[in-house]
């Protein structure tokens, strides 16, 4: 089968997945998203820069609405390219890459995707090929509408880079963001993936994302949300094989009457694959959040710790933590917890000498600071910016 | 100074009519068995929340500091090393230090060799800390602090021999280093006193004070007893 006939078979997938609904989040009804929305995509460098990302990096993917793309690799053995360029330049293997770990017909939003997507990035980082400095992408929505970008990223055999990605959208644009990203890390490669959100009080965001990692391969996936939004769903699924490990942190601030719902699964199918998901939650207002982690494995072990911080009195947090090991070979385990700011904490703070406003940034501070080791310093530095952009927006 | 200070905590009167005085190069040891309030006592000395002065006064550098709020007193230079500092989560011993020392100018590294923390600095606060690096960290704290008063609470409880003598220095170093050379330890086990030398001794039972007199009287209480010496 060619990537014609395997596109013709996913368009058939998409179209029978159109009206079914995601088993978990608010249902959208994408009715208003499948007409083309007209309009000047214009970029709001001030809204680019509160997601991080830099826009004079060496590598680098734009893409502003479904209209607007642009993209340069200034590092020798990263390739970078539009997802549309990617299958006309390389149709033998977008065969074997796209829509391979996400189902075009899992839900409407897939389907959404596979219909009228437009863009994305490819990335492949070549064979043996250690890139410090992240690759950024920058998935931005000027005049609302849809969004459905479908991202590829291959990083070869023994090669590493970190993918730095930061979707935001213009105020008060009402849009429906729907990333499709598949990733594959090869042999002994590592790919760090940085993502971070920064919507507005319309919209609405389902992201879908699969990951393969390939023997001895590492994953870490770090993902922010840090404003406002409507709804918003994701859950991605990493597969794991023989001595592959992934850690997938998640820290989600929601503010007034969000609905999210955020997860992380991972399938330990090899043997000695690990996997560590983290979740911090931290709900203002009326805010929902819904913070679920999964792993099922036939072998390995895996670690789930889910954190909830409760901001409001109105807010709701709820975690689900899920194990399933498959034989006796898997070790499993889960911590979680959901509370305020322990009192005695700010205390003891106050009593060392600070107001009570810092010691509240202090412990904050900690809440979201999740331990990612071997990380490169520029990545620390991204991270730490992170962390205290998502402080500030939380007092 | 306390004058004639009663605290509750919560609905119970735990301290009554507590009369202590700390003059510059003074350095007074409270000791008591275990619910004495030895501990309440400082913490109400620090306006911590939760002790309430339901009679009397506190004064600090002549100043009357009962109504003032932890935060205030804090800012005047009373400084209080507890007992078990709470685990936070998340915070880095070195973020703690760096942010107290941002504030008092010192050097969290040179403070962390002092104390023998260096490989503690790393590490989430408190988290799986022995009996001893919990102490060390929190005279770290007290050191980043640079207080006029450095009031402490059991330096000497958990903790092995060799930490004793590291805090004991630390502490001190810290007292010489305070404008008052003076400071307040409370202590069940008198323990720290083979490294640091009192200049006055309390004995606080039963929730008020007993006795004080000069250091001779830590060798009676080892003689004889708490019970004994009341």
């Amino acid at each position: 089968m060619g990537l014609e006939s395997w596109l013709k078979e996913v368009e058939v997938r998409a179209r029978e997945g159109l009206s079914r609904p995601s088993p978990f989040g608010v249902d959208v009804d994408i009715s208003s998203f499948l007409e083309v929305k007209e309009g000047s995509p214009r970029l709001d460098e001030a809204k680019v820069k509160e997601v991080g990302v830099d826009l004079s990096a060496k590598t680098l993917y734009m893409q502003i609405d479904q209209m607007y793309y642009r993209y340069i690799s200034r590092i020798p053995g990263v390739e970078i390219m539009r997802i549309e360029d990617f299958a006309e330049t390389y149709p033998e293997e977008a065969k074997e890459y796209l829509w391979k770990l996400v189902d075009p017909g899992k839900d409407k939003y897939t389907a959404l995707a596979a219909l009228k997507g437009r863009g994305g990035y490819f990335i492949r980082v070549k064979k043996g090929v250690k890139v410090e400095e992240p690759i950024m992408a920058c998935l931005f929505m000027s005049i609302g509408g849809l969004q459905a970008p479908h991202n590829v990223v291959i990083v070869e055999k023994g090669a590493e880079a970190t993918v730095y990605t930061g979707c935001t959208i213009a105020p008060e644009a009402l849009g429906l963001h729907v990333g499709i990203s598949e990733f594959y890390v090869e042999e002994n490669a590592v790919l760090r993936f940085v993502m971070v959100h920064s919507w507005n009080r319309v919209s609405h965001v389902r992201p879908r994302t699969g990951v393969y990692v390939k023997q001895s391969g590492k994953y870490i996936s770090y993902y922010v949300n840090l404003a406002k939004v409507k709804t918003l769903q994701t859950y991605p699924i990493v597969h794991l094989s023989d001595n592959a490990y992934a850690y997938l942190a998640s820290i989600v601030l929601s503010f007034e009457d969000a609905y999210i719902d955020v997860g992380s699964a991972a399938n330990l199918d090899g043997e000695n694959a690990s996997v560590e998901i983290v979740s911090r939650s931290l709900a203002r207002d009326t805010s929902n959040i819904v913070a679920r982690a999964s792993i099922t494995a036939k072998q390995g072990r895996g670690h789930i710790d889910c954190r909830g911080l409760m901001l409001s009195n109105r807010a709701s947090i709820k975690t689900i933590p899920e194990l399933q090991a498959l034989t006796p070979n898997a070790i499993l385990t889960h911590e979680a917890s959901i509370g305020r700011l322990a009192e005695d904490e700010i205390n003891y703070l106050i009593s060392k000498g600070f107001e009570k406003e810092e010691a509240v940034a202090i412990l904050l501070r900690g809440f979201v600071n999740v331990e990612i080791k071997g990380l490169p310093q520029k990545v620390k530095e991204y991270i730490e910016t992170i962390e205290r952009l998502t402080v500030e927006k939380s007092m | 100074m306390l004058d004639r200070v009663s605290i509750a905590v919560g609905e119970k009167i735990v301290l009554r009519d507590i009369d202590l005085r700390i003059d510059k190069n003074e350095v007074l040891f409270l000791l008591g068995p275990n619910g004495a309030g030895k501990s309440t006592l400082l913490r109400a000395l620090i306006g911590y929340p939760g002790h309430l002065i339901v009679s009397g006064k506190i004064y600090f550098e002549g100043e009357d500091v009962t109504e003032l709020p932890m935060e205030a007193r804090v800012a005047k230079g009373l400084a209080f090393a507890h007992q078990i500092p709470p685990k936070l989560l998340g915070v880095r011993v070195k973020q703690l230090l760096e942010a107290l020392c941002r504030k008092n100018i010192c050097d969290v590294y040179e403070i962390a060799n002092e104390i023998g923390v260096l490989h503690l600095l790393d590490r989430e606060f408190g988290k799986g800390f022995s009996g001893g690096e919990l102490k060390r960290i929190e005279v770290a704290t007290l050191m980043a602090q640079k207080p006029k008063l450095p009031l402490i609470d059991e330096p000497d409880s958990g903790v092995d021999v060799d930490s004793i003598e590291v805090i004991a220095r630390a502490i001190k170093k810290l007292i010489d280093l305070s404008p008052y050379r003076s400071a307040i330890l409370v202590t069940h086990s008198a323990l720290i006193s083979r490294y640091i030398e009192p200049t006055k001794v309390c004995i606080l039972m039963s929730g008020t004070i007993k006795v004080c007199d000069g250091k001779d009287l830590i060798d009676e209480v080892f003689r004889h007893g708490f019970r004994e010496l009341a």
